[in-house]
């Protein structure tokens, strides 16, 4: 297209003298002019023309094609499990009417790529999808409820990542997200095998939420004997293993040639279990031949940062380094740790009480407790230079049981406390559990908070026993509470039917505390949690929960981008501090 | 054998333009299957009319840049063959001349942005069947309100001929489907593109 317009005449033309005279007020209008020098030419040049040209340059454009996923395609074995448990199939549908994205239901959480992904052709497929909201709406996934909207977000950002840490707090359903991930992730082909490897004890509940959260996906748990347990490592069409530490230690570790195996995801619940880098466990798994690397636990931090990079080993190896500063390693791995407490996602989570409860020694108490650190003092004082940290520590514990009981008479203030508060808890019908790091300590609350009906949850009651426990504990109205080692009932517990924690004695890792705590505040809870933390005055208790205290600070300082000026572990100058001893040599590492 | 299927398959397109301050106009077209999953995505580079487009083409600009230079462009890269194609930006309606799909505007949910949709209310009832984006010119398309679902949908009344074709089509989609919802994966895909090409 081209326009046009006309110029002025050339310049020549106008030097001809012409003179013009318009008659006023209307009239014809009159040329008088001089005579001619010269005779006029009223031939005119033609007009010049100057043309624009409208350009239409070519729209440069990029195109992305993706491989259409077949939605009409049936999970795999959908019909039936392992265990010969029909499978529901989640209402799958044929190729039916489409299904909205969003739809009246609310939220559009949608998958991000995570910065390790470069390609753009592979971060856009990621961009387009539609929400996971809208899975659940189509009906292409069924859920027993609906999830929150938070866990929707862990499950977006877990999806799409080769390492990764979901390190909520403790009752957020990281299982669930989990679960659901790797679900995705089996519907869409992407992964063919999954190794889940947690702690003995919590097979069962992840053999239990598989069923759960993703009814029609085949799960074996690794068990039996060695020639058992080679047939199920090698077992074809089967997705989800489900192995715990020990286990792996010993198979892969040693007794089997496990180096034929290969999974497209290992996930490590429970994952503070391979903090120390130099433990056999650390490297197990280390060795296990991956695509993509999976870590979840709510005390990514339980000691130092250390701990951290140990679970980054097994996640991308060198991606952290010990030199690095608190506030370094926070940026660092911002992309790859997911970390929701409830106070930020639950705001309709009921409330979670806490409080310390200050108690004074009994006589008994007290007069026992001088001779023993007197003692102790004196031996530490008499080793000197010879004094080692396990010295420091028996007496600590030694110490710690007589906060309990007077080993002599069996006097308790904690005891009596915790008598008073059973009894309306109690008279009210309401439940409660109580944590020791000793088993003879729960063994001699069982005794004397008999007409409570006492339940025991620890490290002596057999593993076949321990769901039973835990039923009859939640079923049966006489029991009122229920009595757990930090050891075994730390991890994995659902009890959500709890209103009443209580800290008997206090563990050295306050992440251990936090996970005794959130037991039973968590998801479901249906009331106020009450957490009473006992601490005897002006012993040995009170001077650990100073040192607790910082550690809380340490975990907050990586978590929300603060600097840590502070010394990270519990070196041997805090500990022999405790009992305000100098310390005969360099800082150690005090792993609890 | 994929080409084959997805020929028989039904698609919707989904075509949206964003205007960048700095770089000018982006166009996207997404084109998904029946279960809202991506198959394609078309994207433009920036597109800026110079003085001189300005002046010409008046009014009719941004009907040439959003629907033939942008829209055709995008719309013709596909290789798959869409059932409708939706915009929720009205001068895209333009490339409607161009391309064989019908196009269908997507108007915002929030019936204080837009003119009630007939039938919305007795009040409604009584309002126009049709109306202009731009009242305060002439340039415009007369637009004729129609609803599907929870979704306000405008045809231009010079595509009327469409009408019976896109209600068979829309017959297909889940009337519960959020049609807007597509354009925010578009904006955000410009976006990662517009980044990436930084």
């Amino acid at each position: 297209m081209t326009f046009h317009w006309h110029a002025p005449p050339p310049p020549e033309t106008q030097s001809i003298d012409l003179t013009f005279s318009v008659r006023r007020y209307g009239g014809p209008v009159t040329v008088v002019g001089p005579p001619c020098r010269r005779p006029l030419n009223f031939e005119f040049a033609r007009p010049r023309v100057v043309s624009i040209p409208i350009t239409r340059p070519p729209v440069r454009t990029r195109s992305f094609r993706f491989a259409e996923p077949d939605v009409a395609q049936p999970p795999p074995a959908v019909s039936k499990n392992l265990h010969g448990r029909a499978a529901s199939n989640g209402a799958l549908g044929g190729h039916t009417r489409i299904k909205p994205p969003g739809d009246i239901l609310s939220g559009h959480t949608r998958i991000k790529p995570p910065n390790d992904i470069i390609k753009l052709s592979d971060r856009l497929e990621y961009l387009l999808q539609p929400s996971l909201e809208s899975l659940l709406d189509e009906g292409l996934l069924a859920f027993p409820q609906r999830p929150f909207p938070f866990q929707f977000e862990g499950i977006a950002f877990l999806y799409p990542r080769q390492a990764a840490i979901l390190a909520d707090e403790m009752g957020l359903g990281k299982t669930m997200q989990a679960i659901t991930a790797i679900r995705l992730l089996l519907r869409r082909d992407e992964v063919k095998s999954v190794l889940l490897v947690c702690p003995k004890p919590l097979v069962t509940n992840w053999r239990r939420e598989f069923e759960h959260w993703a009814p029609e996906v085949p799960v074996i748990a690794i068990e039996g004997d060695q020639a058992k347990r080679n047939w199920q490592w090698r077992l074809p069409d089967v997705p989800v293993r489900i192995a715990n530490y020990e286990l792996l230690l010993r198979d892969l570790g040693g007794s089997m040639d496990g180096s034929d195996l290969h999974f497209d995801l290992v996930v490590l619940d429970e994952s503070q279990r391979i903090k120390n880098r130099a433990s056999s466990t650390n490297r197990i798994v280390r060795s296990i031949s991956r695509r993509r690397s999976w870590a979840l636990t709510g005390t990514p931090v339980e000691n130092s940062v250390e701990d951290l990079l140990g679970i980054f080993e097994f996640l991308a190896p060198g991606f952290l380094s010990p030199e690095m500063k608190p506030r370094s390693i926070g940026r660092s791995i911002g992309d790859h740790v997911l970390r929701r407490t409830k106070e930020q996602v639950l705001a309709d989570l009921p409330a979670k009480l806490v409080h310390d409860a200050p108690l004074d020694l009994t006589p008994q108490q007290r007069e026992s407790y001088r001779l023993a650190e007197e003692k102790g003092v004196v031996r530490l004082t008499e080793l000197g230079k010879s004094a080692a940290i396990q010295h420091v520590f028996e007496l600590v514990l030694r110490l710690k049981q007589i906060c309990n009981f007077d080993s002599a008479t069996g006097a308790s203030a904690k005891l009596e406390r915790l008598d008073a508060d059973l009894e309306e808890i109690a008279e009210s019908g309401r439940k409660a559990i109580v944590f020791s790091q000793w088993v003879g300590t729960l063994r001699i609350l069982s005794r004397r908070l008999e007409r409570f009906g006492p339940m025991e949850y620890h490290g002596q009651v057999p593993f076949s026993r321990r769901d039973s426990v835990i039923s009859r504990f939640r079923e049966d109205p006489s029991r009122h509470v229920m009595l757990i080692s930090y050891g075994a009932g730390g991890v994995g517990l659902n009890l959500q039917f709890v209103n009443y924690v209580f800290l008997f004695d206090r563990w050295w890792n306050p992440a251990v505390e936090d996970q005794a705590i959130n037991r039973a505040h968590r998801i479901g809870v249906d009331g106020p949690v009450c957490v009473t933390r006992f601490l005897m005055v002006d012993t040995i208790e009170e001077r650990i929960d100073g040192i607790l205290r910082e550690k809380r600070e340490l975990f907050d300082s990586i978590f929300s981008g603060t600097e840590d000026r502070r010394k990270l572990g519990l070196t041997q100058e805090e500990l022999f501090g405790l009992f305000r001893l100098k310390c005969p040599s360099g800082p150690i590492d005090l792993a609890a | 054998m994929e080409a084959a299927s997805r020929k028989t398959k039904p698609t919707f397109g989904f075509l949206t333009v964003t205007d960048h301050p700095q770089y000018g106009l982006f166009g996207g077209y997404l084109v998904l299957n029946m279960a809202g999953r991506p198959l394609e995505f078309h994207c433009t580079a920036p597109i800026k009319p110079n003085r001189a487009q300005e002046i010409l083409y008046g009014r009719t600009l941004e009907a040439f840049i959003y629907g033939e230079q942008i829209g055709q462009t995008l719309i013709n890269q596909s290789s798959t063959s869409t059932q409708l194609v939706f915009t929720d930006r009205e001068p895209a309606l333009a490339a409607r001349q161009h391309v064989s799909a019908p196009l269908v505007m997507v108007l915002p949910s929030d019936p204080r942005i837009m003119p009630p949709v007939e039938g919305d209310s007795a009040a409604a009832a009584e309002s126009a069947k049709t109306f202009r984006l731009d009242t305060a010119h002439d340039g415009g398309p007369r637009l004729a309100l129609f609803q599907h679902g929870g979704n306000r949908l405008a045809l231009p009344e010079r595509d009327d001929e469409d009408r019976r074709l896109i209600v068979e089509r829309l017959a297909e989609l889940d009337e519960s489907f959020d049609l807007s919802e597509p354009f925010e994966r578009i904006r955000e895909a410009i976006e990662e593109a517009r980044q990436a090409a930084r």
